[in-house]
């Protein structure tokens, strides 16, 4: 059985093929639902053993199991509020809600001020002829691929320097980290909302002019309301993007209070695998519950905005 | 002058802003531009000029303050010198002071940062065993607070004619004088001990002809040394070169792999008929959907060599983490884990558009099903995802968390270098930079990162040029 039979089975249109109403049969298709299955099994291998390790009573990396012997809340009530006695080293104590609570306000933040950015850059660069446009575009492409974590160094060092003017956006602050991560925004996002915001007709521009709007009022009267579905798609990439990231945060962070979760988890985890497995497993599962929901609700969107060119990383 | 730039910057959006017809477009550009300017033009700029320089440890400073730094190393007490009974004190301000007897002649003296003050005798009032016990107009530090200014204590000098007192423990001071002479005509440290000249090499330090060097050294542009370092010296292109190739057969195993498997899951799923495929497809999304950072600290876990599900599993005990080799297999697999979803979705989109007349000509022709697949399907689907597949290489070539979370780039390797088995360009560039146990070099981190740029820059200016999405620039 090669894998070219299906290629020719696809000869006839599907629409055609859906009305004959063939009966789905198990028998002739027995290697896909294997091959399936298969794959199914290993994609969801560690995320099942995590689920039964973080309602497993034996919180330990080498007492998980596949089905856990014993049902308890244990594990998220030692992640939520350690017991500071067990828990002697201060950088493996967990303060799990400061830092969902963190990552959650910077994603949540960089996201809104992603699409809004993105949305002012990519309107100018869609409606309006001057000059270095095309220049701009071309240079918005080429700096993404100096990915922002190779300047880290230096971003490191200007946000300490600006610390020092302004301590309330210095190293080791919400705010700072935040607008770091928005010198990103101007990107591959606003191409993907230029490509969008060229296929309004510019025809409901100008009628909207012609009564007299400004072009403030238009692009928030008229563009903005129309592009609200690639908006949120590309929200939620970048709130994904932001949860994600780990490099600049742990950079830039400092004190256990101020993490985010990547790199709180990282550090509660590290090296302590074998004792803090089952509330790390109650971890994994709060956070990443919702946003895989979210993410595999809007599948369908976010496969197509990925497909016209940019990539999870 | 950050209340200057902050005045200048404001007048500059006043004008744009509140200018009712000119400069439109900038009213919309300036927002993210902003940001884009600040936090990433600016550091690539600001990255490229540290390339140019040797800024690294024991090269942190300024050439002024490293010779200010080499003079306050070089103090030393002198033979017959002069000491003090000392009291550290508070004056009115809080700022730290030394309260001095001179232990020969019974002078009192108050030593500030800046220089040395002679006390009307009997302004300090003197306890039992000579020391300081009370000194009206300053408080002298004691107990527990005198624990904790150690560290200030002992980086705290006051500047004499002849050269500085420092405190010497808690209740004593010594003069000292300096034992290297600086020459700001000819710019070199001379040792007074026995002339010995130290010269500006150039390089950031002052060196002597035996090649005795002084600390701290200085940051200063050495041109291309950085550069022509990563290419030529030894030390250093070995690790690069040999994270370079893994770096590479890193990111195309990945993405070679995956699209393998995520096509031939496609083909298994692209079956219209087939039952339970809305849900199969649901299913194999999730690693996708998971947060990455939580699905590679989970493998973490589960490749666990002593308490790993996988190792339990196959009642092995295999190092999955610590062994070089498989630690690259493990790093790999744990990847294709996370990117095998991507392709899937991607050929099921690429599969459905390939039109079916194309396959039905095929067959009418004679073609059989491999043939088919090889020379009408794939090739018309790479059209689709080949440049996916070039954007993904790109991304894996740089994939950071990956790499770090999992293996940290480690284990070690047996070399001089921090380059680890499985470290990765980026990986390798961070701990150049930040965790080098020898120190950091910010100078020759900067250097290679813009090595990864020009490398991530030609293969996805490559796939950009070849999906022609340049040509929408109108």
């Amino acid at each position: 059985m090669s894998t070219a039979d299906q290629t020719i089975e696809r000869v006839e249109p599907r629409v055609a093929e859906r009305s004959r109403l063939p009966r789905p049969s198990l028998q002739g298709d027995w290697w896909r639902h294997l091959v399936a299955l298969i794959a199914v099994a290993i994609a969801l291998f560690p995320i099942a053993y995590v689920a039964s390790a973080a309602f497993n009573a034996d919180s330990s990396l080498g007492g998980a199991s596949l089905i856990p012997r014993s049902v308890t809340l244990d594990n998220f009530r030692e992640l939520l509020s350690p017991d500071p006695a067990k828990s002697q080293l201060q950088s493996s104590t967990s303060h799990y809600a400061r830092w969902l609570g963190n990552s959650l306000v910077i994603a949540l933040s960089v996201a809104l001020l992603n699409v809004l950015l993105g949305a002012l850059a990519a309107y100018a660069f869609s409606r309006f002829r001057f000059r270095g446009r095309r220049m701009g575009l071309l240079f918005l492409l080429l700096i993404q691929m100096f990915p922002q974590v190779l300047a880290l160094v230096a971003i490191y060092l200007i946000v300490l320097r600006t610390g020092a003017v302004f301590p309330f956006m210095g190293l080791d602050t919400k705010v700072g980290l935040l607008l770091v991560y928005l010198g990103g925004v101007m990107g591959i996002n606003t191409w993907l909302l230029k490509g969008f915001f060229d296929t309004i007709p510019s025809e409901l521009d100008e009628s909207a002019r012609v009564d007299g709007a400004t072009p403030s009022q238009i692009f928030w009267g008229v563009v903005l309301p129309l592009a609200l579905p690639i908006l949120s798609v590309i929200a939620i990439l970048s709130f994904v993007g932001i949860f994600n990231e780990y490099i600049l945060a742990s950079t830039l962070l400092q004190s256990n209070e101020n993490f985010t979760l990547p790199v709180g988890l990282k550090g509660y985890i590290d090296k302590q695998y074998s004792e803090h497995w089952g509330p790390f497993a109650a971890g994994v599962l709060l956070a990443g519950i919702p946003i895989m929901i979210i993410f595999m609700s809007l599948q369908r969107f976010i496969v197509s905005g990925l497909t016209q060119g940019s990539v999870k990383g | 002058m950050a209340l200057g730039v902050l005045a200048a910057a404001t007048l500059a959006l006043d004008a744009i802003y509140l200018s009712p017809k000119r400069a439109i477009p900038l009213k919309f550009l300036i927002p993210g531009t902003v940001f884009l300017i600040a936090f990433q033009v600016v550091p690539i700029v600001y990255n490229v000029n540290v390339g140019f320089t040797n800024w690294s440890t024991g090269h942190i400073l300024v050439k002024s303050e490293a010779i200010d730094g080499i003079k306050r190393n070089s103090l030393g007490p002198p033979a017959n010198g002069t000491s003090y009974a000392m009291a550290p004190a508070r004056d009115e301000d809080g700022d730290l002071v030394l309260l001095l007897v001179d232990e020969a002649d019974g002078k009192e003296y108050v030593g500030t940062k800046d220089e040395l003050k002679p006390l009307d005798k009997g302004s300090l009032k003197l306890g039992q065993f000579g020391t300081i016990a009370s000194a009206p107009g300053y408080e002298i530090v004691k107990g527990r607070d005198l624990l904790a200014l150690d560290q200030e204590l002992a980086g705290f000098t006051v500047p004499t004619a002849s050269g500085a007192i420092r405190a010497e423990g808690t209740e004593t001071a010594l003069e000292l004088a300096p034992t290297l002479r600086y020459s700001r005509l000819n710019d070199t440290f001379t040792r007074i001990e026995d002339g010995k000249v130290f010269r500006d090499n150039g390089k950031g330090s002052f060196v002597a002809a035996s090649g005795e060097e002084l600390e701290p050294g200085w940051r200063t542009n050495i041109g291309l040394a950085n550069f022509s370092a990563v290419l030529r010296d030894p030390l250093i292109r070995e690790p690069f070169v040999r994270v370079f190739i893994w770096t590479f057969v890193f990111a195309l195993s990945i993405v070679l792999i995956s699209f393998a498997l995520g096509l031939f899951l496609a083909i298994v799923l692209d079956k219209p008929t087939l039952r339970f495929r809305r849900i199969y497809q649901l299913l194999l999304v999730v690693p996708y959907a998971l947060p990455g950072f939580l699905a590679v600290l989970i493998w973490g876990g589960l490749l666990n060599d002593d308490f790993g599900v996988v190792n339990s599993l196959l009642h092995a005990h295999i190092p999955w983490l610590f062994d070089p080799w498989w630690a690259k297999v493990s790093v790999i697999a744990v990847s294709v884990w996370l990117t095998v979803p991507y392709f899937l979705l991607v050929s099921l989109g690429a599969l459905q558009s390939i039109p079916g007349e194309l396959v039905e000509a095929a067959r009418v022709d004679g073609g059989g099903g491999w043939q088919i697949f090889r020379r009408v399907t794939l090739p018309l689907l790479l059209v689709v995802v080949a440049p996916l597949m070039i954007a993904s290489f790109a991304v894996n070539f740089n994939s950071f968390v990956t790499i770090y979370l999992l293996t940290a780039g480690g284990p070690a390797s047996n070399d001089q270098s921090v380059a680890g088995a499985t470290d990765i360009l980026i990986t390798y560039t961070y701990k150049l930079a930040f965790e080098a146990g020898k120190g950091n070099d910010f100078g020759l981190a900067s250097a290679v990162s813009i090595f990864i740029f020009f490398i991530v820059a030609s293969i996805t200016g490559a796939a950009f040029w070849r999906s022609g999405s340049l040509e929408n620039v109108r």
